[in-house]
């Protein structure tokens, strides 16, 4: 048997294997997604798809449909968890993502089963956030595909597939980020929200004040308002504060801001370095936990 | 792995042929049953076509039986001294295929991808080998083949990313019922 049969075999046995632990999720409008049975009961899905709390249902394997509750979200990596009675369906092969290369041939694989193959096209690390690596994909995700698994050659499940609230992308949230969510949920109950009680807009930094400030990034966010009461306010930042970092990460517009606020940073105090009146100055933030 | 696929590719180039209508349809088709061409009725609309195989060499293709609501058309094309293509079962998900055609004017490119999905696109509709593998026009009626090189489907019809091919059961199918043994 040649390599390339070998090869044909190895992903079609791949996708067989992985197809028994996926489900339907079936939780928004329109196109349905796809969600793995990552830890008996728990289903991981891409956040964007779950747009009700309310009659999630997920369809197993075999057919059969079991309504499913959220145990938890992380909108910062677009994941979100499902707690399901999952009877018989088997728990997924779980991989080691940090031994991922660009390069690495992989199978994106949808309820129905239905597949898709590309490779990792690059590791952008920091992308989900400080210190999480997010896979870049050369890969077609159909619809339907967002939350469900990013196979190696050799079946085992590397990460969540997403093509993002747009519908454009083609990424995939690597396994390490998913076991550290699942990690912080059962071992509080729950995955927390974090809060800092604060609006903020997009802000295009002028050349003069880059310069004196020694910053790289061009732009950064101006707060809009202050929720009294707020870790935030607590914290003394005020309206009309341009915030270029927070917690060591460069804040370039409101979505930094979000990506740095993990569910795991409920309780951490972070330094904010804002400008205001034109001068620097480091405050400290207790991120907060929104009530649930 | 590179030297496989590159025998691939030439295996596949040997038994897929360039189709020509009296129009200006350029599409492929698949040397398929012996002294035959199988292609789609979308490539050929007249009574005739020609049909250029890959050592160059032209010859004219009689059409000998069509089924419009199919996509299929035989072609009778006698003296090519090429072996007819194997032909096997579709293959299951995930597998690797490769399709061979003349895709914008481009002779024997290769595309290669993995099978999406077997079935209906639409409830009730007709059953298709779903593959996700890149193809444009003219590599219509070409071979969509599996790993080892044998021919488990006939290209018909571009999706968006998906290519659609029709399955060999079905080609077979049509074949005999033209009266033409199908090996």
């Amino acid at each position: 048997m040649n390599e390339l049969v070998a090869l044909s075999n190895g992903l079609a046995a791949a996708v067989q294997q992985t197809s028994q632990s996926i489900f339907a999720v079936t939780a928004r409008r329109r196109t349905g997604s796809t969600g793995v049975h990552w830890r008996p009961g728990l289903v991981v899905t891409a956040d964007h798809t779950v747009q009700t709390e309310d009659d999630i249902v997920l369809t197993r394997p075999d057919g059969g449909s079991v309504s499913a509750t959220l145990a938890g979200r992380d909108p910062t990596v677009d994941l979100a968890v499902l707690r399901v009675d999952a009877g018989d369906v088997p728990v997924a092969r779980i991989g080691d993502s940090t031994a991922v290369q660009a390069g690495h041939i992989v199978l994106a694989v949808g309820e129905g089963p239905r597949a898709s193959w590309g490779v990792v096209s690059s590791i952008a690390s920091g992308r989900g956030g400080p210190g999480r690596a997010v896979f870049d994909l050369d890969l077609t995700l159909y619809p339907g595909f967002s939350g469900g698994p990013l196979v190696d050659v050799s079946g085992q499940v590397i990460g969540i597939n997403t093509s993002g609230a747009s519908r454009s992308q083609h990424l995939a949230i690597p396994a390490a980020v998913v076991e550290a969510l699942l990690d912080g949920l059962q071992r509080r109950g729950h995955i927390p929200r974090p809060y800092l009680g604060v609006s903020t807009q997009p802000l295009r930094l002028p050349d003069a004040l880059r310069q004196r400030m020694s910053l790289e990034q061009d732009s950064a966010v101006i707060v809009v308002a202050v929720q009294p009461g707020s870790p935030a306010a607590q914290g003394g930042l005020m309206i009309g504060d341009v915030m270029v970092s927070l917690g060591g990460a460069s804040i370039t517009d409101p979505m930094d801001l979000r990506r740095v606020l993990q569910p795991d940073r409920v309780g951490e105090s972070l330094v904010a370095s804002v400008i205001r009146g034109g001068e620097p100055r480091d405050l400290h933030l207790r991120v907060g936990e929104r009530s649930r | 792995m590179v030297t496989d696929l590159s025998h691939l590719a030439e295996r596949l180039r040997l038994i897929t042929a360039e189709v020509a209508d009296s129009g200006a349809s350029l599409g492929s088709g698949v040397l398929w049953p012996p002294g035959c061409v199988v292609t789609n009725a979308h490539v050929v609309r007249g009574s005739r076509a020609a049909v250029r195989l890959v050592d160059g060499r032209r010859l004219e293709g009689l059409v000998i039986a069509r089924d419009t609501d199919a996509d299929l058309v035989l072609l009778r094309v006698l003296g090519t001294g090429i072996p007819a293509a194997s032909i096997g079962d579709s293959a299951p998900v995930g597998s690797l295929v490769a399709a061979v055609g003349h895709p914008l004017g481009v002779r024997g490119a290769l595309s290669v991808g993995v099978v999406h999905a077997v079935g209906p696109i639409r409830p009730d509709g007709r059953s298709w080998i779903q593959a996700d593998v890149r193809l444009a026009r003219g590599n219509s009626g070409g071979p969509l083949a599996d790993a080892s090189g044998q021919v488990i489907g006939l290209n018909a019809m571009v999706v968006g990313p998906l290519a659609l091919a029709i399955p060999m059961r079905e080609v077979a199918h049509f074949v005999r019922t033209a009266g033409v043994a199908a090996p």
